[in-house]
């Protein structure tokens, strides 16, 4: 490698890489609607104390949360297919976006359901107990009292874990996904030039993270808007 | 294909050997970024002038961008660095002569320095001023007031975020397996090219990952009970 660094490039791989932008948002996207749904329903169980269903979560939580990401990835990425032979289904051609897609989706699904969990906890019950003393029943009460409230205290763990999951998505490329990753390793292999290319792709990063944190933080103020001030920092 | 059990642990015992080194990649950046963090943190909140907006995109930068990016950019950034000023200062280093563990070690202390520097601050600020006020009363000077009254409440209440930080960087240790380091993930992969039984070699190194990761749990929690014994509240 020579010494000279070429900023020249890092302009010319951008429009490159951002083309391959939505691949990100689709993974990120995807994982983190399915990682929702998936964290609901297992935060339920916890919360209404169901006892071997409520373990086997306790157990599946805490493995996402002692394994790295990357050997989660592996592991699906191995896992699926062979689990999935057993009942003969052939899938080793499946495109690897979608074992991609499973791995942030159980990983995020942890997430969530501890937020969920601990959000709705924070709810106080006499907040429940007064909906019930207005004539609402419990599926009312939960949707119009315990729920916003919820949202609201689970809302800047959300954020984090967003942002997280995005850049999370960095390691997709390594089970062969082409996204601004991949298509940056293929860049770096044809112009043998690696730190510009890696330097593009932080700065692509760096910008929709900021980008999001924006958004997320409006949302929040937003979410926050009937309390008072002070509860509210900046 | 079935999943060979056996193959796990066998797997498992030739991995394990080299958690040591993952533990030392973990402990070291940690510490390092602790330390830095310090420092970041007191720059940040006495806000000085031109190193706290510096410091202020350090982190920024740092916490927005993925864990593989600043071990890339450190790989590929530093030896550039290392060769110009060994060419303008006429030292006889070589950045060839580098081994790749210090990359991979420098990559995690600065991106650990970011993240803990948020936990300082925030440890910082979440201690009453009232305790700096009391600590002035009874004479002490800023910097014992500092080291006798705030910072050790800073730290205490700052423990499950700095487990977070621990073992969100055991974790982080897994990717120096693409500049191929023989840590756990790099020489689970190597194990299971050698046999070609990845999802073994795979569940092995997940379950090593997990275990550390529920004992460092477990004793940071019962160092959190230790350091908040006095803390219980006043009746």
């Amino acid at each position: 490698m020579t010494n000279d660094f070429d900023i020249v490039l890092i302009a010319k791989v951008l429009p490159i890489l951002l083309q391959y932008l939505p691949v990100t948002f689709e993974i990120l996207v995807f994982s983190i609607l399915f990682g929702m749904l998936l964290g609901i329903a297992i935060a339920i169980p916890k919360l209404l104390h169901i006892n071997v269903l409520r373990q086997i979560i306790t157990v599946y939580i805490s493995f996402i949360r002692g394994t790295p990401i990357l050997v989660q990835l592996f592991l699906v990425f191995y896992g699926i297919p062979a689990l999935l032979r057993i009942v003969h289904i052939d899938v080793t051609r499946m495109d690897a976006m979608y074992f991609v897609i499973i791995t942030y989706t159980l990983s995020n699904a942890a997430a969530f359901a501890e937020i969920f969990r601990a959000s709705i906890l924070t709810v106080d019950r006499g907040q429940i107990e007064a909906g019930y003393s207005v004539g609402l029943n419990g599926k009312q009460a939960f949707v119009r009292i315990i729920f916003p409230q919820a949202l609201r205290v689970a809302f800047p763990n959300i954020a984090n874990t967003m942002i997280s999951s995005l850049k999370d998505t960095s390691l997709a490329f390594s089970i062969g996904v082409m996204d601004m990753v991949g298509r940056g390793e293929t860049l770096i292999a044809s112009t043998t030039r690696a730190l510009e290319i890696y330097l593009a792709l932080s700065i692509v990063y760096y910008v929709i993270v900021l980008l999001l944190e924006k958004v997320l933080k409006s949302n929040e103020r937003y979410l926050n808007r009937y309390m008072p001030k002070e509860a509210v920092s900046s | 294909m079935t999943i060979d059990f056996a193959f796990i642990f066998e797997a498992f015992k030739e991995i394990s050997k080299v958690l040591p080194l993952t533990l030392f990649m973990t402990a070291t950046p940690v510490l390092l970024g602790i330390l830095i963090g310090v420092i970041v943190a007191f720059v940040r909140i006495q806000q000085t002038k031109f190193f706290a907006p510096l410091l202020n995109f350090y982190v920024s930068f740092f916490r927005g961008t993925p864990i593989i990016m600043h071990i890339m950019l450190v790989y590929f950034g530093v030896p550039i660095i290392v060769d110009v000023l060994a060419k303008a200062l006429k030292l006889n280093i070589q950045s060839s002569s580098i081994p790749i563990l210090f990359f991979v070690l420098l990559a995690l202390t600065l991106s650990a320095g970011a993240y803990a520097s948020e936990i300082i601050r925030s440890g910082i600020l979440s201690v009453p001023k009232g305790q700096l006020e009391a600590a002035y009363a009874v004479g002490l000077t800023f910097s014992q007031a500092m080291r006798r009254y705030i910072l050790p409440q800073a730290f205490s209440k700052s423990i499950p975020n700095f487990t977070n930080v621990f073992i969100g960087f055991l974790h982080a240790t897994s990717l120096a397996f693409f500049l191929s380091v023989k840590e756990l993930t790099g020489v689970a992969n190597i194990v299971a090219s050698i046999n070609l039984k990845f999802l073994e070699a795979f569940i092995a190194v997940g379950l090593i990952y997990w275990g550390v990761s529920a004992i460092v749990e477990w004793l940071a929690h019962r160092l959190e009970k230790r350091v908040t014994f006095y803390n219980k509240g006043g009746i």
